[in-house]
């Protein structure tokens, strides 16, 4: 067993853990957050991509203790939509977890620009890659204030969705980029 | 995933002490990218994890007094792409294109150079282009440290010529005057697949032309392996297009010998090499003339 300490979207957890840990299963099982997804667990699909310290990493290709004292945001840290951390996945109700989507969407602020995106552009339909494509795509941009449709898909090309066939992904990318950039006003209803 | 003690060493020797220690068992560890796939397969069961990030010295890039590059075995494949052409001059700066145009974003986050040295895949980029450019690999072990060619330090799938208690400290790149130009081709289906063959050109420029020409193909072969034949055949007056496409000729030959009529996965490597070593020749060659 190893001691390992995280921040995770802003919160300190220390626990004492397996060695195998991966960096997923601690966020998600130890520290709660459940947004990154296993979708292979093999690097292949990035559901599972967070931020390791500013730096986009698939949780699910590294060990927990690789990152000890590490910053881990992941999609949860985009929005500061949820209220309280899940403490039991089944027992607990969806309300005190989340604000009501009417009310975030009352104040655009609460979403990242991308998140509004994905939701005006018909970005996601199941939503399984979806905090994966967000967080990737939120590196991309921050880096490429202006990207090109051909840049952005070849930075989800480690990103697998079985449902958008990608094109609606795109356009939410080029749509965030503009608001990002400033050019944009942030749409008052979606 | 089987069992296993984490260890970080602040040293290589502390790292090589600790490889040695717990031998047979014990493996480096440096992004994980290659090793953790393993593991979670099963192919790899190390008893001891032995951590190469904290390391002192084992990342960064610094260009020696003679000239050459020396990339630390640690150093993440983003951290070569964020490099601008003060640090990465001339051809150096093929090896952050390499690095930048590999994988996605996150697995180039974490994944090493040494890692993708010391894998020993055929498939994998910086092998081929080592090789290709002539570089040299710095190693230290409890028998001491040496240094050995890019060429033939890999040896086959999974293999490579590192002792268990050893540890790739540097890929050195030789100084710039040793080559006037690089090129490096691969093919892949997908822009996240591995490449299916890959093929460096490094040539130096002579008073009419080429003076030297070094071609190295991979992923068609176990390893990387240089076609010393092909590369011959560049050496005189700058390459014209039919020049360009015989060396190509005689350079799937001298990979995968009678390949043009083999099985199809032999066939079809064979004629990636043509296809790869004649987009990389003309290239390099196109570099010279403008140069
Ligand atoms: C999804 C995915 C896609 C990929 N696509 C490509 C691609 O298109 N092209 C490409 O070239 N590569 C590709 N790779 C491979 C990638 O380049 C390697 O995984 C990475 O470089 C390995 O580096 P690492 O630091 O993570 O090594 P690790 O996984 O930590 O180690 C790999 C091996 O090297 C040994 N090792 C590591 N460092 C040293 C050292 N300094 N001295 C001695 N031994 C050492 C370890 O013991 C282990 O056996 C891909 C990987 C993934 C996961
Ligand atoms: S779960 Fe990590 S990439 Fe698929
Ligand atoms: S929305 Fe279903 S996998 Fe992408």
């Amino acid at each position: 067993m190893q001691q390992v300490t995280l921040t995770v979207n802003g919160r300190e957890v220390t626990a004492e853990i397996d060695e195998r840990t991966l960096l997923l299963e601690f966020v998600r099982e130890v520290a709660g957050f459940t947004g990154a997804h296993n979708g292979c667990l093999e690097a292949r699909c990035g559901c599972c991509a967070i931020e390791v310290d500013g730096e986009i990493t698939k949780s699910c290709n590294v060990l927990a203790v690789q990152v000890d004292g590490a910053e881990v945001t992941t999609v949860e840290g985009l929005a500061p939509q949820r209220l309280a951390p899940v403490e039991h996945v089944t027992t607990q109700s969806l309300a005190g977890m989340y604000a009501p989507l009417e009310a975030v969407r009352t104040r655009a602020e609460d979403l990242h620009p991308l998140q509004e995106a994905f939701h005006r552009c018909h970005a996601l339909q199941c939503g399984f890659c979806t905090p994966g494509m967000l967080m990737v795509l939120k590196g991309h941009l921050e880096e490429n204030p202006e990207p090109t449709r051909d840049g952005v898909r070849h930075a989800i090309a480690g990103n697998l969705c079985r449902c958008t066939g990608y094109q609606h992904i795109v356009d939410a990318a080029m749509e965030a980029a503009e608001v990002m950039r400033g050019d944009a006003p942030v749409p008052a209803d979606g | 995933m089987r069992a296993f003690t984490w260890l970080e060493p602040g040293t290589t020797t502390d790292a090589v002490a600790l490889l040695r220690e717990h031998a047979p068992g014990a493996r480096l560890i440096a992004g994980g990218q290659s090793l953790l796939l393993a593991m979670k397969d099963r192919t790899a069961g190390p008893t001891h994890l032995v951590s190469l990030a904290g390391v002192e010295g084992l990342a960064g890039v610094r260009t020696a007094d003679d000239g050459s590059l020396v990339v630390g075995a640690a150093t993440t494949y983003t951290a070569l792409t964020r490099l601008d052409a003060t640090a990465l001059g001339g051809w150096h700066g093929v090896l952050g294109a390499v690095a930048g145009d590999l994988a996605d974003r996150p697995v180039r986050n974490r994944g090493t150079v040494g890692g993708s040295l010391c894998t020993g895949d055929p498939r994998y980029d910086v092998p081929v282009l080592a090789a290709g450019v002539d570089a040299t690999l710095r190693i230290t072990g409890a028998g001491g440290d040496r240094e050995v060619p890019a060429t033939g330090f890999a040896q086959g799938p999974g293999l490579v010529a590192l002792r268990p208690d050893e540890v790739l400290t540097a890929l050195v790149l030789p100084p710039r005057p040793r080559w006037d130009a690089v090129a490096f081709e691969k093919f892949r289906h997908r822009v996240f697949d591995a490449a299916i063959v890959s093929v460096t050109c490094a040539l130096r420029a002579g008073a009419d032309g080429v003076a030297e020409a070094r071609l190295t193909v991979g992923g068609a072969t176990p390893a990387p392996t240089p076609v010393p034949g092909a590369a011959a055949r560049l050496v005189g007056p700058l390459p014209d297009p039919d020049a360009v496409a015989a060396a190509a000729d005689a350079a799937a030959e001298e990979v995968l010998p009678g390949g043009a009529t083999a099985g199809e996965a032999v066939r079809y490597r064979h004629e990636l090499v043509r296809t790869l070593v004649r987009r990389a020749v003309t290239r390099a060659a196109a570099d010279l003339r403008r140069s």
